[in-house]
């Protein structure tokens, strides 16, 4: 479960985020939409401990990041990139995080076997393609397997079969009772993967409901998603 | 659920230098900046040799000879601490590794005890090739040099070259990029420090110049700092950087 409560990020005179507050439930996977600069990065970074709330909460099972005991037990986060220093190789990089966590090395084989790159394991990270990379992050965040994932544009750069591989994988993660937060640009992907849909725009979440609830009357997610975040709901000028 | 047990601190200490080493262990700048010090060195060595046994005006000292490149590699092992820093903050590593080991202190505490655990050796085989190199390459013609001496002397270098790879960490820290960092640091041991230490008594409680009373006793000026007033005062020097790169990195959004 992840809660977000009254979260205000400002950095000098500019409000990122003006108090907002969602949940997302475990067992479901929720979608995490909004625009770029609307603050779903600003709230993902907040939540993971990396960057520091003006004030308000953000709290994973009731606890913020940076006192989780068992952090990569707890949480995977894929944030943009690989996370991963380009002179090391793919399974180097892994190496390092197991360890931080004391997970035993068949583990980083493991994840390496998951997301499809053990031949490329031995190769330096900045060799790896944009679709590589992602799945080296989702191998580091699948490590711990943790309760809580949060993927921020999980499908960034990978092929229509790793799209699905990871729509299956997060519909698995839910299944099984845990939480998944995801956000995406692809309303057509999202749509088939999230059961809950949190939109932000400018800073404010601007809706927060079941998938049904926020496509309501609009026909589909992006018609949905231009009429909250634009002025004149997407219309494009003729 | 396994994240509901707790881990205790120790336990999470360990793991993180663990993680720490291993990430040292895995760059190879790392390799490569450690191994062309010690290659420099010896080259240097050998050539502070030769210039020794053309000098006619007096008798060459090995231990002098064989440490006479270390003002010169010390600019690798500053490299180093710099390059272990900032090599966080590329392709966005630094995240990987503050949602790996979210306490902020107990991870930068981990990252430079695990350099130090990788630049001592280095420092100790490095300072002692070159002294070796110019012991047998003198032979006879070295003037008598103690054990006891040798040995204090080799210390004060490991440790001059350990601390000085730390405070170059620290800069890396608070800067996170490796350019701006190595011209402010190597700016300091090249130009400023040399500067300052002609204009001023005080420079000799400078980091640079209180290291060098480690290895490079002053027995004729009354006014020098003693290896161990030295040693203590570059290890203040080194406390100093740290707490403040902590106190940043702690408030610092990444």
């Amino acid at each position: 479960m992840l809660t977000i409560h009254r979260l205000v990020k400002r950095r000098g005179s500019r409000t990122i985020l003006s108090g907002i507050s969602f949940q997302a439930r475990s067992g479901r996977v929720t979608g995490f939409l909004g625009p770029n600069g609307a603050g779903k990065s600003s709230t993902l970074r907040i939540l993971l401990g990396l960057d520091s709330a003006t004030s308000g909460e953000a709290l994973i099972n009731g606890v913020p990041y940076a006192r989780l005991r068992n952090p990569l037990a707890t949480v995977g986060a894929l944030l943009d990139g690989s996370g991963a220093h380009r002179a090391r190789t793919g399974r180097a990089h892994l190496n390092w995080i197991a360890r931080s966590a004391g997970l035993p090395r068949s583990r980083v084989d493991e994840v390496l076997a998951i997301v499809g790159l053990t031949d490329a394991a031995s190769q330096r990270v900045g060799s790896y393609s944009l679709g590589m990379g992602r799945r080296l992050g989702l191998a580091a965040a699948l490590l711990g397997d943790p309760e809580v994932l949060i993927l921020d544009e999980p499908v960034n750069g990978l092929d229509p079969e790793g799209i699905r591989w990871i729509r299956t994988l997060v519909r698995e993660r839910a299944a099984t009772g845990r939480t998944v937060l995801l956000s995406s640009h692809l309303m057509g992907e999202l749509a088939e993967t999230v059961d809950d849909v949190i939109v932000i725009n400018q800073g404010r979440i601007v809706a927060d409901g079941t998938l049904a609830e926020v496509i309501d009357g609009h026909g589909t997610l992006e018609n949905a998603f231009f009429a909250l975040t634009t002025p004149n709901g997407g219309r494009v000028a003729q | 659920m396994s994240a509901e047990v707790a881990r205790p601190h120790s336990r999470e200490f360990v793991q993180a230098l663990a993680a720490e080493l291993s990430k040292l262990w895995s760059l190879p700048a790392v390799w490569l900046t450690l191994g062309g010090s010690l290659i420099l060195n010896l080259v240097l060595a050998a050539a502070f040799v030769s210039a020794g046994l053309q000098d006619l005006t007096g008798t060459p000292n090995a231990l002098d000879i064989g440490l006479a490149s270390i003002s010169y590699i010390q600019a690798g092992y500053i490299v180093l601490g710099i390059v272990a820093s900032c090599s966080e903050y590329t392709g966005g590593q630094i995240r990987t590794t503050l949602t790996a080991m979210p306490r902020r202190s107990l991870q930068l505490i981990a990252a430079h005890l695990a350099l130090m655990i990788v630049v001592v050796p280095a420092a100790l085989i490095t300072a002692t090739s070159g002294v070796l190199l110019a012991a047998i390459a003198l032979g006879d013609a070295s003037a008598p040099v103690e054990l006891g001496s040798t040995v204090g002397i080799l210390a004060g270098v490991t440790g001059y070259l350990g601390l000085t790879t730390l405070i170059s960490a620290s800069f890396g820290v608070l800067l996170r990029r490796t350019l701006p960092a190595a011209i402010v640091v190597l700016g300091y041991y090249f130009i400023a420090g040399p500067l300052l230490r002609e204009q001023t008594a005080h420079a000799k409680y400078l980091p640079d110049t209180a290291g060098l009373a480690m290895w490079f006793p002053q027995p004729g000026d009354a006014s020098a700092l003693s290896p161990v007033h030295g040693a203590t005062v570059l290890v203040a020097w080194t406390l100093g950087a740290f707490v403040v790169a902590l106190a940043v990195y702690r408030k610092r959004d990444t």
